[in-house]
């Protein structure tokens, strides 16, 4: 198989804070208006599309993020095989986009996700995002899409001060850098 | 800097925005209809009010839908926003 | 140098810690506490600076951000000097070099000090009037001006330092740590607010905290105790966060407040490194309260500007909070009670005062009735006509004033003293206030403007003294019920204070103090830094000049580093008085943030350097790099531009590297192109409506180029869409427009199209695109790709087939940008580097060639293909372009449609895309210049101008594409490109040069 080679491919300590590239897992783009929508792939991933807004919905496998009333991305908690990868998309591709119920589109390797652990890292995150953290902190499975450093990023608040952070692939090294940078003057 | 209240993911912050220009102009259905006069109506002609103005604006670093605001251009108080394809709000 | 002026036991100076300093070259001492203001007065220094106009020796004035005259340079560092800082705000620490400004060559002996005695020639608006004519020689005046006037030296290398943003979101923000600050702070933090609180001192408290006074009592205990006690408690609050040494900047609409903290100025050289100098707090609160205080207001009369003469209330602070005697024969000259209390600091530190002029006829308050219990001698109703002292005031001489104030009677009696305290009264300071969109309304009994209440925006109040209230006991009442009201709060610990204060009853203001000399013959300054005197006003009005925020313009009242937050007022109440205008009409000139001055590497934070703009990167650029790539900007991505081999120019780089792709095989980074995936049941229509051609038949498996336009006809983008499947498409866009495109497209589904079955998502990132051109550029993908059939009937030109490279899937499209034989591979980005090293390995023996974006615009070039953005500049119609054929004219509709046949867009004279040759094959056209047709025609018409030039090795000769007037009709014909030193001659041709039959796209 080829070799893969993602960005970052690094993972940094700043006294409690830590940050990491998280090994490229599936993430897959989902936009639908249509009203069976949501049981199809409740059906499909047994778990449901959140309605409400910057919030997600999480199991075992999988967690889907809401990003806009007709559009949500699912990614995989953990990493599977490419081959697996393949299946799931397929899947979804012949149930959503062919039954004209939407469109499933594969995004793995438009987004790099960076983990971000530590009680200061919305401390870090104010450095340059104007979003207001404070009801998103304190919600777990929250989902907010901001700008961090003028960059487009999605968050997703997985645990007490504990998220994963997407950023476009281009944008990755960029970013990587900038939160490096800022982290040291926490 | 405003706090714009997008209706779909709640308050955020104005650079998280971008300004589309005057709402409420509809593109004709059928322009090959219209004279050059009613054609540049449509492709020119803006309000530019001091005073209520009725907007579209893109929440483009968030969920990038497409909303109206209300907004009086003349102290930057929006008064309301509403999703594509609503009323505007009556006129205070 | 003995410190003979200073006081001991005194808690806010650390006298423990001494620190040494240097000021204009002489080593003097200090303590930690004082700022380099008090740290100066301690050595007898009040001489700082001179003035900016007349050079006139200045001293220091106030003890705050509205010193006018005591602004001096940091340091001499080249990258690290600090120029204009205020002496009053920064702190001493040990090391510290301060030079005074504006003097030369000393501030002792200043050469421009001359400019006093022409001050008869230097009226207001001198420097307009005089160096008008002529007008070609301004530029030589500007230089003697800016010589002469300079404040400071800005750094001249790169600030070192590092600076940073933060954003904060809090319920409650409350600006001012006084004592109604604190008390706001208290009452809305225990309520369960998120509240901040800042202050730009170090030390909370404001002026109460060093009002040690037996006048002024809280709960039987004097106020700078009980407010101690205050602050105390209130550091423990969990929901409030302290910000000193911070200082709020702007106050913008929606509560968005800046503010900047100063982290490391105060600190030593050696205690900075490694850390944050500055920080720009962006707040954004979801109230405000606004508890800024006030400023003392100078007295306007003949001579009023030497060094001693200070505000009443700075000298009052040196000496209870800095411990610092001002001088040792002290006189005070007020038309107020607040005198009266400095007077009494200085009696308990044993400082004599020599007397106290006091404008009004008598006050009979508390306060002066204990200063008079310390046979202090009082002259009321009287004023100071002149003071004399070059570089120190010495003596002043003071006289009766007539009833109406207009003149002075009676002897002149002369006092020595050595400093002088003025106090015009108080400022509130309402900048903030009026910055978030308020409005003032005036107050007439003390001449203050004031936030009228029902002009405030909403979710802010003010309190304290920058809400008028300057008694201690109306400023505790009205803050605890006013916040209270704001915040909607029921009980406050506030509500049953005992508050003891002296009320002032006697209120007298005259703007401009007589002298016994006419106006002409004194210098009553109004702005000291700018020097610009009460005359110069009066000056103005007489020229003509009304409007407020003209003659500020023209005398320069106000538009000092200080922003006149001493001399507003006074100009204003001058202009009311000379032109018989009511001073609430007159109303205020703007108050513009920054507050006070903010640096530039506060306002750009971390965005400087390698932060200064965002850098995007494609899969391959680490190979690019390691290949000795140049790189091009392209929006905000590194694109390989060219790879020079051996020492190669650029030219020679992209000859090879253009020639290497018509003949052999080359191989592109094409990445960066905008990718959206595009679904549902509407595509095709969707395609139809956006793109000029015909969509609904094209086949699964092909591809099309589409040109898209704006409403109004012109070009705004173009690229190849693929029909994946049935109701699947991938779309890509030009680099520079991808975000554009989608937000463009997004718009029309959303607000025009609801109806349309389709959905956007871009992959721009996911899909890496490798780009390999030339006649062997099949024998290349089949080594890659070996199981695709790559025969023509198979996979013919414009179209794509789904493959698998070594298990990875992938998309291979067979499409040109060069008019050669070519395909792109489409493949998730984390493998695209894999293959593309794949592809070089493949094209060894074919000397496969990496180009870049030069080579890329020069083969497309030689085949007359645009680049929307090159070529087009927003003005271009597809018929402008010679590109008529792509107009699907049966279509109902398209995004433009209606504006291709508006008047003017056909017109014949618009501007039209042709070929340009050269008359000499070996001379190129600089892209931009411009085209004419005669050459001694003035003024010459231009009739277009160069969009791309090249030197073709493919036809050996040099290529351009330009824009010309009419240019459809102008094949053939001749023109000129006018050079600094020469006139090209060149001819109009077709805009395809190269293999006009695309013989080569299946070669």
């Amino acid at each position: 198989m080829l070799n893969f080679e993602t960005t970052v491919q690094d993972s940094k300590s700043y006294g409690d804070l830590t940050l990491s590239e998280v090994e490229p897992i599936l993430k897959i783009n989902l936009r639908s208006n249509k009203r069976e929508f949501s049981t199809k792939i409740g059906k499909l991933l047994s778990i449901i599309p959140p309605i409400e807004a910057n919030t997600s919905s999480s199991n075992e496998d999988y967690s889907i993020l809401w990003l806009s009333p007709d559009e949500w991305l699912i990614y995989s908690n953990n990493k599977i095989s490419y081959e697996q990868q393949n299946l799931l998309e397929e899947n979804l591709f012949k149930n959503i986009s062919n039954m004209n119920q939407g469109s499933v589109t594969n995004v793995t390797d438009h987004w790099v996700m960076i983990n971000l652990k530590g009680f200061k890292i919305y401390d870090l995150l104010s450095k340059s995002s104007p979003y207001d953290f404070k009801n998103f902190k304190m919600k777990k499975g929250s989902v907010a899409q901001t700008l961090l450093n003028h960059t487009d990023v999605i968050l997703h608040n997985i645990d007490d001060n504990n998220l994963n952070l997407f950023v476009r692939r281009s944008f990755s090294e960029d970013l990587w850098l900038w939160i490096n940078d800022s982290a040291r003057f926490l | 800097m405003f706090i714009i209240n997008c209706p779909y993911c709640g308050e955020r912050d104005q650079t998280e925005f971008s300004s589309g220009g005057e709402a409420h102009i509809v593109r004709p259905k059928q322009p090959t209809e219209l004279s050059d006069d009613e054609w540049a109506e449509f492709l020119f002609m803006r309000k530019n009010i001091k005073g209520i103005q009725f907007e579209r604006w893109n929440h483009s670093h968030g969920c990038r839908k497409w909303f109206n605001v209300v907004r009086d251009t003349s102290n930057d108080k929006i008064h309301a926003v509403y999703k594509m394809g609503e009323k505007p709000p009556a006129n205070k | 140098m003995s410190q003979e002026l200073r006081i001991n036991n005194n808690k806010f100076i650390d006298q423990t810690t001494r620190l040494s300093f240097k000021f204009n070259g002489e080593k003097l001492y200090g303590y930690k506490g004082d700022t380099l203001a008090s740290a100066l007065l301690a050595n007898n220094i009040h001489l700082v600076g001179r003035s900016f106009k007349y050079h006139r020796p200045r001293g220091i004035m106030t003890c705050g951000s509205e010193e006018p005259n005591a602004i001096v340079q940091i340091g001499n560092d080249p990258s690290l000097t600090d120029p204009n800082v205020r002496a009053t705000e920064i702190e001493l620490y040990e090391g510290l070099e301060a030079f005074s400004q504006n003097c030369w060559p000393n501030v002792k002996f200043d050469i421009g000090g001359i400019n006093n005695f022409l001050s008869p020639l230097l009226p207001a608006g001198f420097y307009y009037k005089t160096f008008m004519w002529p007008a070609s020689f301004w530029e030589k005046y500007e230089f003697f001006i800016r010589h002469s006037a300079g404040l400071g030296k800005s750094p001249s290398k790169p600030d070192p330092d590092i600076y940073d943003h933060k954003y904060y979101h809090c319920d409650v923000l409350v600006v001012g740590g006084g004592i109604s600050g604190i008390m706001a702070a208290k009452l809305s933090a225990e309520n369960n607010n998120e509240t901040l609180l800042l202050d730009d001192k170090n030390t909370l408290g404001g002026a109460t905290i060093y009002q040690n006074n037996d006048c002024f009592q809280i709960d039987g205990t004097h106020t700078n105790y009980w407010l101690e006690k205050e602050i105390n408690k209130i550091k423990n609050i969990k929901n409030l966060t302290i910000k000193t040494r911070t200082s709020l900047a702007a106050y913008h609409g929606y509560n968005y407040l800046l503010a900047k903290e100063n982290l490391t100025d105060h600190l030593s050289p050696d205690e900075r490194k490694g850390k944050i100098r500055q920080r720009l707090w962006k707040i954004r609160a979801k109230k405000v309260i606004i508890a800024t205080g006030s400023i003392e207001r100078p007295l306007i009369f003949n001579n009023n500007d030497r060094p001693g003469i200070m505000l009443s209330s700075a000298i009052k602070k040196f000496i209870d909070f800095y411990g610092v005697k001002a001088g040792k024969e002290i006189s005070l000259f007020t038309n107020n009670d607040s005198a009266y209390e400095t007077a009494i600091s200085l009696k308990k530190s044993g400082v004599n005062i020599v007397s106290i002029i006091d404008i009004r006829d008598k006050s009979s308050s508390k306060i002066v009735k204990e200063v008079e219990k310390h046979n202090i001698k009082i002259y009321w109703k009287h004023t100071i006509v002149n003071t004399e002292g070059y570089r120190k005031i010495s003596f002043i001489e003071i006289m009766k004033l007539s009833d109406d104030g207009s003149g002075v009677i009676g002897k002149k009696i002369k006092l020595k003293t050595d400093c002088l305290g003025i106090s015009g009264g108080w400022t509130p300071m309402v900048h903030l206030f009026t910055q978030s969109g308020g409005k003032l309304k005036f107050r007439s009994d003390d001449n203050v403007f004031l936030p009228d209440k029902n002009k405030t925006p909403s979710d802010q109040i003010s309190i304290g003294s920058c809400n008028g209230d300057f008694d201690i006991k109306d400023i505790i009442l009205n803050s605890n019920k006013d916040v209270k009201t704001f915040l909607g709060i029921e009980n406050s610990s506030f509500d049953n204070l005992k508050v003891e204060s002296s009320k002032e009853e006697m209120k007298r203001n005259i703007w401009l103090l007589p002298s016994d000399k006419p106006i002409g013959k004194t210098k009553p300054f109004l702005d000291f830094q700018n020097d610009s005197t009460a005359k110069d006003v009066k000056l103005a009005l007489r020229e003509g000049f009304k409007s407020i925020e003209h003659v500020k313009r023209y005398t320069t009242t106000g538009m000092g580093t200080d922003q006149g937050k001493l001399s507003n007022m006074h100009a204003l109440g001058i202009i009311a008085e000379t032109t018989g205008t009511n001073m609430g009409e007159l109303g205020t000139t703007t108050f513009r943030p920054p507050y006070t001055p903010l640096t530039f590497g506060a306002i750009v934070g971390r965005n400087v350097g390698e932060f200064f703009d965002h850098t995007r990167k494609t899969a391959m650029h680490n190979w690019h790099v390691q290949n000795k790539a140049k790189f091009e900007n392209v929006g905000q991505w590194k694109r390989a531009w060219y790879y020079p081999k051996n020492g190669e120019t650029m030219f020679e780089a992209v000859q090879r590297e253009s020639k290497a792709a018509r003949e052999s095989v080359g191989i592109l980074d094409a990445s960066t192109l905008g990718k959206i995936d595009i679904q549902g049941t509407d595509a095709s229509e969707f395609l139809n409506r956006v793109y000029t051609n015909a969509w609904s038949k094209l086949a699964i498996g092909k591809c099309r180029y589409g040109l898209m336009l704006n409403e109004d006809g012109m070009v705004y983008d173009d690229g190849v869409t693929t029909r994946l499947g049935e109701k699947h498409y991938i779309m890509t866009t030009t680099t520079g427009g991808a975000a554009n495109v989608l937000t463009k497209l997004e718009d029309y589904l959303q607000t025009e199209w609801p109806e349309l079955d389709v959905y956007l998502t871009t992959v721009t990132d996911h899909f890496s695109t490798i780009s390999i051109c030339g006649p062997n550029s099949k024998k290349i993908l089949s080594k890659v790709i070996p199981n695709l059939d790559l025969s023509d009937e198979k996979f013919p030109h414009m179209s794509f087939k789904n493959s698998i490279i070594d298990g990875i899937k992938c998309r291979v499209m067979r499409i040109s940008f060069t008019g050669e034989h070519s395909y792109e591979i489409n493949i998730q980005s984390n493998f695209a580097k894999h293959v593309w090293e794949l592809c070089m390995d493949a094209g060894k023996n074919y000397n496969i060639t990496p180009y870049g974006t030069e080579t890329m615009h020069l083969l497309r070039a030689e085949k007359g293909f645009i680049i929307t953005g090159q070529d087009t500049d927003g003005t271009m119609t597809p018929s402008d372009l010679q590109m008529d054929w792509i107009i699907g004219k049966k279509k109902f509709d398209f995004i433009g449609k209606r504006s291709l046949y508006r008047s003017d867009t056909i017109r014949d004279d618009r501007k039209q895309l042709v070929g340009l040759l050269t008359d000499n094959p070996k001379e190129i056209l600089e892209e931009g210049a411009q085209i004419v047709e005669k050459l001694n025609q003035k003024p010459v018409e231009m009739l277009g101008h160069v969009t791309s030039s090249y030197f073709s090795p493919n036809l050996n000769k040099s290529i351009a594409l330009a824009v010309m007037k009419s240019g459809k009709k102008l094949k053939g014909k001749k023109f000129f490109v006018p050079m600094e030193n020469k006139n090209i001659n060149v001819t109009v041709t077709d805009t395809v040069f190269f293999d006009k039959e695309n013989k080569r796209l299946n070669a």
